[in-house]
């Protein structure tokens, strides 16, 4: 006989036999698949295009000079001079608002002189030379007009148009003088010539960027060094795109942790895949046992079962790659808010279905398939044709092993407590997931223990509780322990990653919460309008700063000013405030634990700083260290005199006085006003005298509770991916269930029906099963409750501190739990009404006909 | 009287009123030397051109040309802005490999902007990006950086400048104002190093240097012009240029310099001297246009008649974008008699208005 004939008529057949359950597992594999791939794609899409406008129209350079607060320009005039061949193209780079669709498009100044009509009026190439004359007349005319702009495709709109742009915070009417064919993908951009850039920005006197573009064949890190020695000493020659090769590294850590939980389905997935596969071991006893009697050899019998479960894989991994890229598409929004919100300015690309991810869904689903079946098929090989006749013996086997088990699991559990001690590695928690691969891993070894020890004490309990037949569930659970407990260690570890993530992000979400009631002490807080980021810091114009200082009911109005740093070859933000102010009002949470007061009067008019945890994290500096700062084109040292909790930003914060920071960069413009107001003035009033000030700006004016909700709506924004994920992964471990007690019912045919037979009611029958539904979900729950807090633990300070620096306080977060293992519960009571109503259908003579 | 002209008619044209805010060039200017050697930004447009016949010690010819030009744009005062456009600044940069046959330019156009290109009568300086003019007390030091191309010399006068026209005008069309300013140094000692695409050799020979400004535009029946420096081997110099109408015609405003050994400079007018082609011409693959690259020439008062022929024919400055017109500017050989006896010479020769591109409103 064939092979694959025999493989056929085993395995194949029997599984069509079971078109529900074959369809459970296959769409178990395809969600792991989909969500790993979803997370894959969308993080390409959301993670890969920032800043891209700025990089593809920076063309073909080399080199970028840059300084912290801006390049001095007259350095132009020194690097056009020098006698080398070196093409020089300053740009002035920033965002602007466009008010119709309120999307934040990067907004370029460029010398269209010196850069010439490249990227004007490319779109009328066809007829440049009959109105060339024109063009260039209106061009150059309003070269450096702030109202002229050149833009991308992409923005709709052509040339002639008027488009409103928020800049900083005031809105600009420009006129659109010329369009060009948007760049890689779907990126916006709009250009402006470099005089109106600033006059717009109201930034004078320094540049973003100088791109320099070297001769052919030179060797760029000759040029670095003798560029460098003709600039002052805070300016930085490096190679272009280096900014945008920081982000991607800044990134790299929350794509990491966000890909690793897109695995938990997968896992998940994979417990169910073990399970199935080792029940058909046990089913196909006797079947196994007459192939290998027809002379089939062992690796026939293993080549079989992992056929099998390839085949599952293959179908899952198929099914998974439209769901992926299906996902994806949701996935990508939320994560693209997230990348904003904590890290940087991005506009998402598009979702490309890559031979890469085709391959990766491939990969895991047939691999992770394959895998998770190696375990059972080697014991379906071990199956000698004489074994095949005695049935329930492999079940005793199992048993008898519970003793070992529980030891393999007590020194996983040490290995994970030594593993959660270790540092991270090159700056990823790795020792961190290894501890909880190991926890769960020690779970799922402690699980039979588990389940037969509940299971026999809850006989007796449910028996008086619910009956006969909740007796008899009990029984048959503890019975085939080795089914039961893999399938409790599927949901279980679905419910536990639910249960520590949940505590973790409520943890965070508490600590985040009382940590703002303490940051918060002003009456009113002023920014521009736009969407906020953190690596976007729009301006409000000085004018408006002093008249809101002067209103009535105002005692002080406490001026911060960030600026988008790179310290150390991250990204960083840089701010100043007012410590005047500060020092008044504020409280702060400090490492030293030292009143607010004593810190910021240290930093007062001289080179002291403060830091926030997580610079503290990603520098690996303390308080006392001395840091050097690159600040416009002069290098200062600066002491680290105190540490504070920072939870507003992933990113590294430095603050320093105000006046310090204007010696060396002195740009007045505050990012942020925070408006204290006289004790007996009335918030709403004053509020009301702001915003008519301001008519002419584009301000949001926040109280303290409004940030308080918007800084909380922003939080579960950034985690609404992560209880996703959660959540395919329950659901993937609900359908296990599912899928397992039909397997169940239908292996356990002859008992239910030898039980109708003797005079069960169909009602009976209907209840056993459903009370095994509820049992291996309370297990599950309650296994997973277990493991799921060790593994917050893990999370929150292990994990989240070496990935991120935060300091979480550990929070109980009552109703979520309670609510979501409610949620779980039910869903796999309801997972027992389709194997209870195929078990009431069951023909009792039929099943007993059989026999 | 140069070339680049063109282009600033081209620009003036869309400036409507622009004039207005300069002055134009008028009979009876006071010309002080060295300040008027530097930048007049009461005139609108102003350039420093600079050609010269140079031999390298293996005996090979080279021509060079490096041009600064200045055109006023706005002269609003409340544009203070570091990168406000003022003026504009355009550079031309060719050199003629004669022997080789090779011709290499480029050009560059900037605003002032924080230090990238100017005039600086107190630095001594004239520059864009990385090409100069700078005096040194006598010495005059041209530098040049291109992307294959590098030129390091060093000029020294041999003779006062020349401010060429009558009243110290040079006339262009019929008209008070419609005329420039036009000062040369017609006979620069040069010596320096070429790079010619990693390779240097060092040069020796002759320059002349025009430095003209002016607020006028051409008239209208103007279509374009020749022009030519001739630097004899008796120590005399001589320039002539000549407008072309539409009709075919010369123009009458055409006119000349001719420089005695001592420096003294004699004006000539459109009937002191006729400049024509011999009918030899050269095709440009790149603009189609078709010059005249050997001329005749005959002065009956100064008893010369020259012949001026190129060993390069190809020395186009085909413009690289649609702003700048395309035009000939080349290196020349000159023979001919004086009263008979055989005289010698080099110059060069920029022939205007031949390339479709020139044509402007099109």
């Amino acid at each position: 006989m064939p092979r694959w004939k025999l493989f056929y008529r085993v395995m194949m057949r029997p599984l069509f036999r079971e078109p529900v359950r074959l369809g459970l597992m296959v769409l178990a594999v395809g969600l792991g698949v989909a969500v790993v791939l979803a997370i894959e794609l969308a993080g390409n899409a959301a993670a890969g295009s920032f800043h891209s406008s700025m990089e593809s129209l920076a063309g073909d350079n080399d080199l970028e000079v840059v300084a912290w607060g801006g390049v001095p320009e007259a350095l132009m005039g020194t690097l056009a001079t020098l006698p080398y061949p070196l093409r020089i193209s300053p740009r002035m780079e920033d965002f602007a608002v466009d008010t119709r669709t309120r999307e934040t498009v990067p907004l370029i100044g460029l010398d269209l002189i010196a850069e010439g009509s490249r990227y004007a009026s490319e779109t009328d190439a066809s007829n440049v030379n009959s109105k060339y004359k024109a063009t260039l007349e209106k061009s150059v005319r309003d070269l450096e007009n702030p109202e002229s702009v050149w833009i991308s495709a992409s923005l709709g709109k052509r040339t002639g148009e008027r488009i409103s742009l928020l800049i900083n915070d005031r809105v600009l009417d420009c006129v659109v003088r010329g369009v060009f064919p948007s760049t890689s993908g779907n990126e916006h951009a709009i250009l402006m010539d470099i005089a109106g850039a600033q006059r717009a920005l109201n930034r004078f006197g320094r540049v973003d960027r100088i791109l320099i573009k070297l001769p052919a064949n030179s060797t760029v890190e000759d040029w670095q060094k003798k560029l460098s020695s003709v600039l002052p000493p805070g300016v930085e020659v490096r190679l272009e795109g280096t900014g945008t090769e920081e982000n991607r590294k800044m990134l790299a850590a929350f794509r990491w942790n966000l890909r690793l939980l897109s695995y938990i389905a997968l896992v998940v997935g994979a417990f169910l895949i073990y399970s199935t596969i080792s029940v058909s071991v046990v089913r196909r006893r006797s079947e196994i046992g007459i192939v290998r009697a027809l002379g089939a050899e062992r690796r026939d019998v293993l080549a079989a079962f992992l056929g099998e479960a390839a085949c599952l894989g293959l179908a899952g991994a198929l099914m998974g790659l439209p769901l992926g890229r299906i996902m994806a598409g949701g996935a990508v929004k939320l994560m693209a808010a997230t990348v904003e919100s904590l890290y940087v300015s991005s506009r998402p690309g598009a979702i490309a279905l890559t031979p890469y991810s085709l391959a990766l869904a491939l990969l895991i689903g047939v691999g992770m398939a394959v895998v998770s079946a190696l375990s059972p098929a080697r014991e379906a090989m071990q199956v000698s044709p004489v074994d095949a006749m005695a049935q329930g013996r492999r079940e005793y086997v199992a048993r008898a092993h519970k003793g070992r088990d529980l030891a393999i699991a007590a020194v996983l559990a040490g290995l994970a407590a030594l593993a959660a001690q270790m540092p991270a590695f090159r700056g990823k928690p790795f020792f961190g997931y290894l501890a909880a691969v190991l926890l769960i891993a020690a779970a799922a070894y402690a699980m039979p223990a588990l389940v037969n020890f509940i299971s026999r004490t809850a006989a007796g309990v449910l028996g008086k509780l619910f009956g006969v037949e909740a007796m008899l569930a009990s029984r048959s659970l503890a019975a085939s322990l080795r089914r039961t407990s893999v399938l409790v260690g599927a949901l279980a570890t679905a419910v536990a990653m639910m249960v520590s993530v949940g505590i973790m992000v409520g943890s965070f979400r508490q600590t985040v919460v009382s940590w703002m009631n303490h940051q918060l002490p002003a009456d009113l807080y002023l920014r521009p309008a736009g969407n906020a980021a953190s690596d976007r810091h729009p301006t409000i114009s000085m004018e408006l700063v002093e008249t809101i200082a002067k209103l009535p009911g105002v005692a002080a109005v406490d001026r911060l000013r960030a600026y988008e740093i790179s310290y150390d070859g991250m990204p960083a933000t840089l701010a100043s405030a007012d410590l005047r102010v500060l020092r008044a009002y504020r409280e702060s949470d400090f490492f030293s634990g030292r009143p607010t007061g004593e810190v910021l009067a240290e930093l007062r008019g001289k080179n002291n700083i403060i830091v926030s945890e997580p610079f503290t994290y990603k520098h690996k500096v303390n308080t006392g260290d001395t840091i050097t700062l690159s600040l416009g084109e002069a290098r200062a040292s600066f002491q680290i005199v105190d540490i504070y909790y920072d939870y507003a930003s992933e990113r590294g914060y430095i603050l320093m006085d105000r006046d310090v920071l204007l010696k060396y960069l002195p740009d007045e413009t505050p990012t942020n006003l925070a408006v204290f107001l006289v004790p007996d003035a009335k918030v709403a009033e004053v509020r009301k005298a702001i915003q008519e000030v301001a008519a002419g700006h584009r301000i949001l004016i926040f109280s303290d509770r409004d940030l308080r909700t918007e800084a909380v709506r922003i939080f579960d924004r950034t985690f609404a991916i992560t209880y996703a994920l959660e959540a395919v992964a329950v659901v993937v471990g609900v359908m296990g269930i599912a899928g397992a007690l039909i397997a169940l019912v239908i292996d356990r045919r002859r008992e239910l029906g030898l039980l109708r037979f003797l005079g069960a009611s169909s009602g009976q029958i209907r209840k056993m099963i459903l009370v095994e539904a509820g049992l291996l979900g309370l297990l599950a729950n309650l296994a997973g409750f277990v493991l799921g807090y060790f593994l917050s633990l893990i999370l929150v300070f292990v994990i989240n501190k070496q990935s991120f620096g935060w300091t979480i306080r550990f929070h109980w977060p009552v109703a979520v739990l309670l609510g979501a293992l409610t949620v779980v519960y039910a869903a796999t009571l309801v997972s027992g009404l389709y194997p209870a109503w195929v078990a009431v259908r069951l023909n009792p003579l039929e099943v007993i006909h059989e026999e | 009287m140069r070339s680049r002209r063109l282009l600033f008619v081209f620009l003036l044209a869309w400036l409507p009123g622009a004039m207005a805010q300069y002055k134009t060039a008028l009979p009876g200017y006071h010309y002080e030397f060295p300040r008027d050697h530097y930048n007049h930004e009461d005139f609108q447009t102003e350039w420093w051109y600079t050609t010269g016949n140079l031999v390298a010690a293996d005996g090979r010819h080279y021509g060079y040309e490096l041009t600064f030009f200045r055109q006023g744009v706005d002269r609003d005062p409340s544009k203070t802005g570091s990168w406000d456009i003022q003026d504009f600044y355009l550079a031309h940069l060719a050199l003629s490999d004669l022997d080789g046959g090779r011709f290499y330019h480029a050009e560059r156009t900037n605003r002032a902007g924080p230090g990238l290109a100017g005039i600086d009568g107190k630095e001594k300086r004239i520059w864009n990006g990385n090409w100069e003019i700078r005096w040194n007390a006598e010495e005059e030091a041209l530098n040049a950086v291109g992307e294959n191309v590098l030129l390091q010399f060093s000029l020294h006068s041999e003779k006062p400048p020349v401010i060429h026209g009558e009243n110290g005008v040079s006339q262009k069309a019929a008209g008070a104002g419609r005329a420039s300013h036009y000062i040369s140094f017609t006979r620069l000692s040069t010596k320096g190093t070429i790079s010619l695409a990693g390779k240097s050799v060092g040069v020796h020979g002759t320059s002349w240097m025009d430095h003209e400004f002016f607020t006028h535009s051409l008239g209208a029946e103007q279509v374009g012009w020749d022009w030519m420096s001739v630097q004899l081997e008796d120590d005399t110099e001589l320039m002539l240029y000549q407008f072309r109408r539409k009709d075919g015609s010369t123009d009458p405003f055409s006119s000349g310099t001719y420089v005695n050994a001592q420096g003294k400079p004699v004006h000539l007018t459109a009937e002191d001297f006729q400049l024509v082609p011999t009918g030899e011409t050269w095709t440009s693959g790149v603009t189609g246009a078709n010059y005249p690259v050997a001329w005749s020439m005959e002065i009956p008062k100064l008893g010369l008649k020259l012949r001026a022929t190129t060993r390069l024919k190809s020395q186009e400055l085909a413009s690289g974008n649609n702003i700048a017109p395309s035009y000939w500017e080349g290196a020349i050989a000159i023979a001919g008699t004086r009263g008979g006896a055989s005289v010698q010479g080099a110059g060069y020769l920029e022939m205007t208005g031949y390339a479709r591109t020139m044509e402007m409103g099109r």
